[in-house]
């Protein structure tokens, strides 16, 4: 048991960091430049009128991002390519170098395309036939547009230098060079390191649109979720486990049948589409209908007394706790009663019985124990469920929890909060997984916490 | 257990219409006639779309850009004249099915209208496609890497896929490094940009990578000692790791920074976040199936072990495996409607049942809109958790 648990702890950290590694890939990989959203207006507006100051302000700025770093611990790339690729800060620049070198195997050549390429687009005075294109070219990173765009500057001195430096680039006598790999080894100061000592040190950095710190966005919205969902558990217990065993309990008859199929169609009905109806047609007055009052957690009037903040809470929250819990509800009360039906033909409830035991200590004191797994189950999961499950119903109800939160902050592609989102998620998952099949163990000693196979279902 | 089973064909029977409507969608719900004929010569509207998609053949001449304005000589049209995200202007406004519609000698909008007027029943129809598109791809990508893993090892476990060090060592590494280095130095070098001979490209350097390290490794004696691949252990250590990530919030993490959203990349992911059941499922099946008489009765007739895999064990397994993917085929199906009411992943021009749920958000009398696609869902998950119904 111990082992087990220890076992399952040591295995957390190797999740979370495989989780880590995604969401820092998924950071690399988002288009949109955060470095220029971090620039001033003044120094991102120098780009026209003076790109060797809007250079130096866009690397100042990417090196207080840190991304003048090597990405992580080590690389493996193309001998081809130089091992200081990283120092140049614009992405798009990196990528030009990174393709055309990929492609002609020459380094020198690249670089003196790309000096001279700098040189044209530092130049003070403005050539309108000749300032945009280079710039263009500065980012133009497939190599036939490349050669449109340099052959309508052919016949110009000014670009006779970067002509012959770009045809240089056309010819394979370097190409060998492409068949070497190399392997370099940046140590701890690189930007994977960086990002996650800060994540650990429980730095979660601040949202990119409102530049409010992630963790207090966070926190103001998990209220707000914790509530629902913790309402939304009670109703499932408090109706499921007494239908659950009460239909076992008398099954065959008509009320158990009844029951058995309106919770089986009951869990086929998707919940977004039964709040997106309850929506329509309660809380709107397109029907006539709207008894509740629509979207949002309510207005508290100054000084309400608790009286009043219950009923303008509770009138808010019914349809989204109930839209919430009952798919739960008829998972847990269909499972419960399919393994309380399995237990009710063992022989030591027929024992019970001859010992005279009444059929509601029978079903209580006995049966629950035994047939208590979906009721655990629910339990584990429901701290991912937390969030996922939340997504929905808080849209569809408007609610600020951490669901909308979640929603928005993709859209807005706001890093930070999802990421964070995403990591506390996955130690929620990961811990409601323990906790379930801990929970397996309390209720039946003799399961073998071996092996993932407990955790199913 | 009769009723059940009458039950069960009905799903059977919802489940396969649904396949029909989204292969024959074109035919059902179109803005183009079946046949007709124009100035005595017969067209063949929306067959001929499919070989011009094809390249087989040229457009008619000349083109016909809209077909409600022609005045062919007699036309057979679809049973639904309309095409899904196609406006009609003068049905705009969301057109009720019993309100009046002023779609003059054209059948009417059966099912309503939304705000630009598109057709809601034929958006139904490309919503059945989407749905199957995305349930069968989800599926079939679930199997595709749950089969071999979990077959394998729930059929072999532990202790019986014997080798020598050099060959699995060889093999993981050298394969694991073959493939690198066909990607980082021989694809740029060879200038390939096409995806199938990318592909045969990193299978090349598997196949290089492993076979080098494999003669290598021979030279040395310890690596030629016997080892068996603990297959079960990697297997239950990736789902182990897959089972802590959390699905669907990396799922709208990921397709929110999309930028060219389409449903196949809704499936592939779907269907990647859900090998771990099948996987797990089919090793305790096959855990069971190893240990039956026919399969030692196999071994001692002296029939190779992969053959009594693939030709005996696995078989035998594929009912209750296909029993288990009905009902992960009714969770990618509603997976993928969250995903387009949300109107994440899904390109924006796709009508779906999803996107047609969610717009109805917007204008809360429109009834139609939140009925119709509600119940099809329904109607879908309901049949598709009927047939995954373990007795």
């Amino acid at each position: 048991m111990a082992r087990y648990v220890l076992r399952r702890i040591l295995l957390l950290p190797l999740s979370l960091f495989l989780l880590s590694l995604v969401c820092f890939g998924l950071r690399q990989i988002t288009p949109g430049d955060q470095v220029i959203s971090l620039m001033s207006k003044d120094e991102a507006r120098l780009a026209n009128d003076n790109p060797a100051g809007f250079d130096l302000a866009y690397h100042r700025a990417a090196q207080t991002l840190g991304l003048d770093r090597p990405t992580f611990y080590f690389s493996i790339y193309n001998g081809a390519l130089p091992d200081t690729l990283h120092r140049i800060t614009r992405a798009q620049e990196r990528a030009m170098l990174r393709t055309f070198t990929l492609r002609s195997g020459n380094w020198p050549g690249v670089q003196q395309y790309y000096h001279e390429l700098k040189r044209l687009a530092y130049r003070v005075e403005n050539d309108p036939a000749i300032t945009p294109v280079i710039r263009r070219l500065l980012i133009q990173d497939n190599f036939e547009n490349a050669a449109t765009s340099l052959q309508r500057l052919t016949g110009r001195p000014e670009t006779a230098a970067l002509q012959e430096a770009f045809d240089r680039l056309q010819s394979r006598d370097r190409a060998v060079t492409l068949l070497l790999p190399a392997f370099s080894w940046h140590g701890t100061d690189n930007q994977y390191h960086h990002w996650a000592g800060k994540l650990l040190s429980g730095d979660f950095g601040s949202s990119l649109v409102d530049r409010r710190p992630v963790a207090t966005k966070i926190r103001a919205a998990a209220g707000v979720t914790i509530l629902i969902n913790g309402l939304a558990l009670l109703l499932v217990y408090l109706i499921s486990i007494p239908l659950g065993l009460y239909t076992a309990g008398s099954r065959g008859s008509w009320f158990d049948r009844l029951t058995t199929v309106g919770l089986f169609i009951l869990f086929g009905v998707p919940s977004f589409w039964l709040a997106t109806l309850l929506t329509n047609y309660f809380t709107t007055p397109a029907f006539n209908m709207d008894f509740f009052p629509s979207m949002g957690l309510g207005e508290l009037p100054e000084g309400a007394s608790w009286w009043t903040t219950l009923r303008i809470r509770a009138s808010h929250l019914f349809l989204p706790v109930v839209c919430m819990a009952y798919p739960s509800w008829a998972y847990v009360t269909r499972h419960l009663r399919r393994s309380a039906v399995h237990e009710l033909n063992q022989a030591y409830i027929k024992t019970a019985r001859l010992k005279g035991l009444s059929r509601s200590t029978i079903l209580w004191r006995h049966v629950l124990r035994n047939a208590s797994f979906p009721i655990i189950t629910l339990l584990g999961g429901i701290f991912p469920a937390l969030l996922a499950g939340s997504v929905l119903i808080e849209r569809i109800f408007n609610l600020p929890g951490m669901g909308q939160l979640l929603y928005t902050s993709a859209i807005e592609r706001d890093w930070p909060v999802v990421i964070t989102l995403v990591l506390l998620n996955g130690i929620l998952t990961a811990f409601g997984l323990l906790i379930a099949d801990l929970g397996y163990r309390l209720a039946d000693p003799r399961i073998r916490l071996s092996s993932p196979q407990n955790a199913a279902t | 257990m009769k009723r059940s089973n009458w039950f069960r064909r009905l799903a059977i029977a919802w489940l396969g219409g649904l396949l029909l409507v989204a292969v024959f969608g074109d035919f059902l719900a179109n803005d183009r006639p079946l046949i007709a004929k124009i100035e005595g010569e017969l067209r063949f509207p929306v067959l001929h779309q499919y070989g011009e998609d094809l390249g087989l053949v040229e457009g008619y001449q000349p083109t016909v850009r809209n077909w409600y304005r022609l005045q062919p000589d007699w036309a057979l049209w679809p049973p639904i004249p309309y095409i899904a995200g196609a406006s009609d202007v003068k049905n705009g406004n969301y057109r009720s099915p019993f309100a009046e519609q002023n779609t003059g000698e054209r059948a009417r909008h059966y099912l309503g209208t939304d705000k630009l007027g598109r057709d809601v029943f034929a958006g139904l129809i490309a919503g059945a496609r989407v749905s199957v598109i995305v349930g069968i791809g989800a599926l079939l990508i679930s199997l595709l890497l749950g089969i071999p893993l979990g077959g394998v090892a729930g059929f072999f476990g532990n202790n019986a896929l014997s080798g020598t060090r050099a060959f699995w060592w060889g093999w993981s590494v050298g394969g694991s490094l073959g493939i690198l280095y066909a990607a980082i130095n021989l694809l740029p070098f060879f200038r390939l940009t096409g995806f199938f001979s990318t592909a045969l490209l990193l299978l090349f350097g598997f196949i290089a990578g492993g076979l080098l390290l494999v003669g290598l490794l021979r030279l040395f004696p310890p690596m030629r000692k016997a080892m068996n691949f603990p297959a079960d252990t990697f297997v239950l250590q990736g789902v182990e790791l897959f089972v802590n990530i959390p699905g669907l919030v990396l799922l709208i993490a990921l397709l929110a920074i999309i930028n060219r959203p389409s449903i196949w990349l809704v499936a592939l992911i779907i269907g990647v976040l859900r090998w771990t059941y099948v996987a797990r499922y089919l090793r305790a099946e096959m855990l069971r199936i190893r240990s039956l008489p026919y399969i030692d009765a196999a071994r001692i007739s002296g029939i190779g072990r992969w053959r009594i895999l693939f030709r005996h064990a696995l078989p035998n397994a594929l009912g209750p495996i296909i029993v288990v993917s009905c009902f992960g085929l009714g969770g990618a199906i509603l997976l993928e409607a969250f995903l387009s009411f949300l109107g994440i992943g899904i390109p924006a021009n796709q009508v779906t049942w999803g996107s047609l749920l969610g717009q109805s958000r917007s204008h809360p009398s429109a009834w139609w809109m939140a009925l119709f696609p509600g119940m099809l869902l329904t109607l879908t998950v309901l049949a598709a958790n009927l047939l995954g119904e373990r007795e």
